[in-house]
């Protein structure tokens, strides 16, 4: 990063439509969804706007600086790494009352700031008329309405920030009440410049008196042991005077002071009628009605995606064994036509058998998250998730999970407790990802009927639960309860969704589809080579005398560590058969056998990085066992009873 | 006075105290429920689910446990005229 290059920080409460925003200015880069807390990675963007070049930075949603989710403690390290030269703080506008909290402790931070008044037209619909100017006068920043969904306002926000960015604007924090400011007024005055945070002493202040023991705090009692008893004397008057513990005191200035800036910038007509969301949200989270929506929202996913992919498939499948045959017309069977063939098999592979299911996935999967279904299915599952151990917030990273599970398991960053974190990490490898999905209905629901392939997602979801109920058995730790937000309901942006599974599919592109294509050259070169079958042999005991499964399917097993999919490609290759007459070499159990070892047996590679780094090598290494043994397990399961 | 847990639904409720941990309760102070909010119980889970709490103080809503809701103490306000 050069020197000279202004930072540019993004921060705001979660779903107030920071990362859309951001999208709109830095080009496309951030992924955004409606759930509190998704856009767990923070992104850097260098861009150039207007022949300007800046640094910008969106950070996850956070409600305040006073972090509890591991995902909001790596807020507060950027901030004060990155010394941002302006903050951009996005404001939900139809909760002004409560979005204001933060933004009155960002000016208590005292970096230079704005403010992006967003959603404005959701508040005018609410009833709502926020005046932006009144608001500018009473927080003594700039504040720009913005709808960043459409790009409104974009144009006079970034001239705010640039006028900001040239003539450091200064930012002033407000006061709060007498007793308790003149408490942090004299708690500030006494601070050494060491400890001071930010150069602000008056952040500091307010920051040991409202932080946690485990904040800063036993730092200072350390290296300044007369200031700790100081800090301990004010914090006592204030709670003395109160009758409320310090930390609730300096919550309850800011709501207070919030929502008195609510009231003075804003006209509320808020009338009677129900609008669209309400009605909505009125069945979808009914006792009884938002059970049978969410099945059949389950039914529909499934359903969409094999009607839409299983004729695709069919019909790109044609064209693939047509090029084949005519492949090894021109090359006869040398070294060449292997290699061609693998090729072949792993660009068509790719295109017919997963595109189709991979694709119509992503997008439905990018409706719901845009919805804000993700936080409602939470609430709703919330009590099955209590049998298992867990709550409802984790029911958002296990969907993510059908999608893929890297990203879920970043996702458990949400999750406040390490516990629930952990045990979430480890059901995560057993949901079944897009990859999954394609084997399941290429191979499954093809050829043994829609019927098995639900009947597989259910067995699916019931083995994820007794999974869980048998970790939660061994860590015992109880869970504090469900804290979950439900963002209002949002019209998902067509827009919005393609581009989001447009990203998704160039990710596959760029990674996942190299290596198809290398695992299928690779395994063309073993077959020209023979040495498929020396590999094939020391897999034999449990390919064929444990699953009962073909022999040469035992290698396809090991090239699904690197991508669940390639096992599927490889297959076809291995049993040296045409996708179409798969049945003549194989049988329908057998099928199913496969199907459940491939789906259970390791986490993917890249899903075992994911572990390995935020989890640790311990959970990466139990996860990847206890999926090992519940592969074999369930096959031999099925194997018996069928 | 009654707890959160046992308050009618669709009735405007104030919150009169929050009790329960300390992690608890900055987290549902970081979430915009303070002490003397307006809030009303709009859905619930089966099986003693959460419970679907709306602050119209705030004009949110957030999904409540009954283990939290349990210790959240608060007044029906009287319906006016």
């Amino acid at each position: 990063m050069k020197v000279d290059t202004p930072t540019v920080i993004f921060l705001g409460q979660p779903n107030s439509g920071k990362s859309t925003l951001f999208n709109a200015i830095a080009g496309h880069k951030a992924l955004t969804s409606n759930f509190p807390g998704t856009s767990y990675k923070h992104t850097h963007s260098e861009v150039n706007i207007e022949g300007r070049l800046l640094n910008v930075v969106d950070l996850p949603g956070t409600y305040s600086l006073n972090p509890s989710e591991p995902a909001e403690k790596v807020i507060l390290s950027h901030l004060f790494q990155e010394k941002p030269d302006l903050i951009v703080n996005v404001v939900d506008a139809s909760i002004l009352g409560r979005s204001l909290e933060l933004t009155l402790e960002l000016l208590e931070l005292g970096y230079p700031m704005i403010v992006a008044l967003n959603m404005v037209d959701l508040a005018e619909k609410k009833g709502i008329h926020v005046d932006p100017k009144k608001l500018e006068k009473l927080l003594g920043v700039r504040v720009v309405p913005t709808v960043a969904s459409h790009g409104r306002g974009l144009k006079e926000l970034l001239e705010a920030a640039f006028f900001c960015l040239d003539n450091r604007c200064p930012v002033v924090s407000l006061s709060w009440s007498g007793d308790v400011e003149e408490e942090v007024g004299r708690l500030a005055e006494r601070l050494p410049t060491e400890i001071i945070v930010a150069g602000n002493a008056r952040f500091t202040a307010i920051k040991l008196i409202e932080a946690n023991k485990t904040f800063c705090v036993g730092v200072l009692a350390e290296a300044k042991p007369e200031l700790k008893s100081e800090l301990d004397l004010a914090k006592k008057r204030i709670e003395d005077k109160r009758r409320a513990p310090a930390y609730e005191v300096i919550a309850a200035e800011r709501h207070h002071l919030a929502l008195k800036l609510f009231e003075e910038s804003s006209r509320v007509r808020r009338g009677k009628q129900l609008s669209w969301d309400q009605r909505v949200d009125d069945v979808i989270m009914h006792p009884v009605l938002g059970y049978l929506i969410l099945l059949l929202i389950f039914l529909a996913f499934f359903f969409l995606i094999f009607k839409i992919g299983g004729p695709l498939e069919g019909l790109l499948l044609g064209p693939l064994g047509r090029l084949r045959t005519l492949l090894s017309g021109w090359l006869g069977a040398g070294l060449i036509f292997h290699l061609a063939d693998g090729l072949v098999q792993g660009i068509g592979g790719g295109a017919a058998i997963v595109l189709p299911y991979f694709v119509p996935l992503l997008f439905f999967m990018a409706f719901l998250e845009d919805l804000g279904y993700l936080a409602r299915a939470g609430f709703l599952l919330d009590t099955f998730m209590h049998r298992i151990g867990l709550h409802g917030k984790s029911v958002s990273p296990f969907i993510l999970g059908f999608g893929c599970n890297v990203p879920a398991v970043l996702s458990t960053r949400i999750l406040e407790s390490p516990r629930d974190r952990m045990i979430t990490s480890l059901l995560i490898p057993f949901i079944p990802c897009s990859a999954r999905t394609t084997i399941i209905l290429a191979l499954v629901a093809f050829y043994l009927g829609p019927a098995w392939a639900l009947g597989f997602y259910f067995f699916n979801i019931l083995l994820v639960a007794a999974i869980g109920r048998l970790l939660s058995l061994f860590f015992k730790d109880p869970s504090p309860g469900l804290i979950l937000e439900i963002p209002s309901l949002k019209a998902p942006s067509l827009m919005n969704m393609a581009r989001k599974t447009y990203l998704e599919l160039k990710s596959f592109v760029k990674f996942a589809w190299p290596l198809l294509v290398a695992g299928s050259i690779v395994l063309s070169l073993l077959q020209f080579l023979a040495l498929d079958k020396v590999l094939n042999a020391a897999f034999s005991p449990l390919v064929v005398h444990g699953l009962g499964l073909p022999q040469p399917l035992g290698i396809t097993l090991v090239f699904g560590f690197l991508r669940k999919e390639l096992s599927l490609i490889m297959m076809l290759q291995a049993l040296g058969v045409e996708y179409k007459n798969l049945l003549t070499v194989i049988s329908r159990e057998q099928i199913l056998v496969f199907t459940v070892f491939v789906s259970f047996f390791i986490p993917c590679l890249s899903t075992f990085a994911i572990l390995w780094k935020e989890t640790g090598k311990k959970i990466a290494f139990l996860s990847a066992g206890l999926s090992i043994a519940v592969a074999i397990a369930a096959s031999l399961l099925v194997r018996l009873i069928f | 006075m009654t707890r959160l847990s046992e308050a009618p639904h669709g009735r405007q409720l104030r919150i009169v105290d929050i009790q329960g941990g300390e992690g608890v309760r900055r987290r549902l102070f970081a979430l915009g429920f303070h002490k003397d909010d307006l809030v009303e119980v709009n859905s619930q889970g089966i099986l003693r689910g959460p419970l679907l709490i709306k602050n119209l103080t705030a004009d949110t809503s957030v999904a409540l446990g009954r283990g939290i809701a349990h210790r959240i103490m608060v007044d029906i306000v009287p319906d006016e005229g």
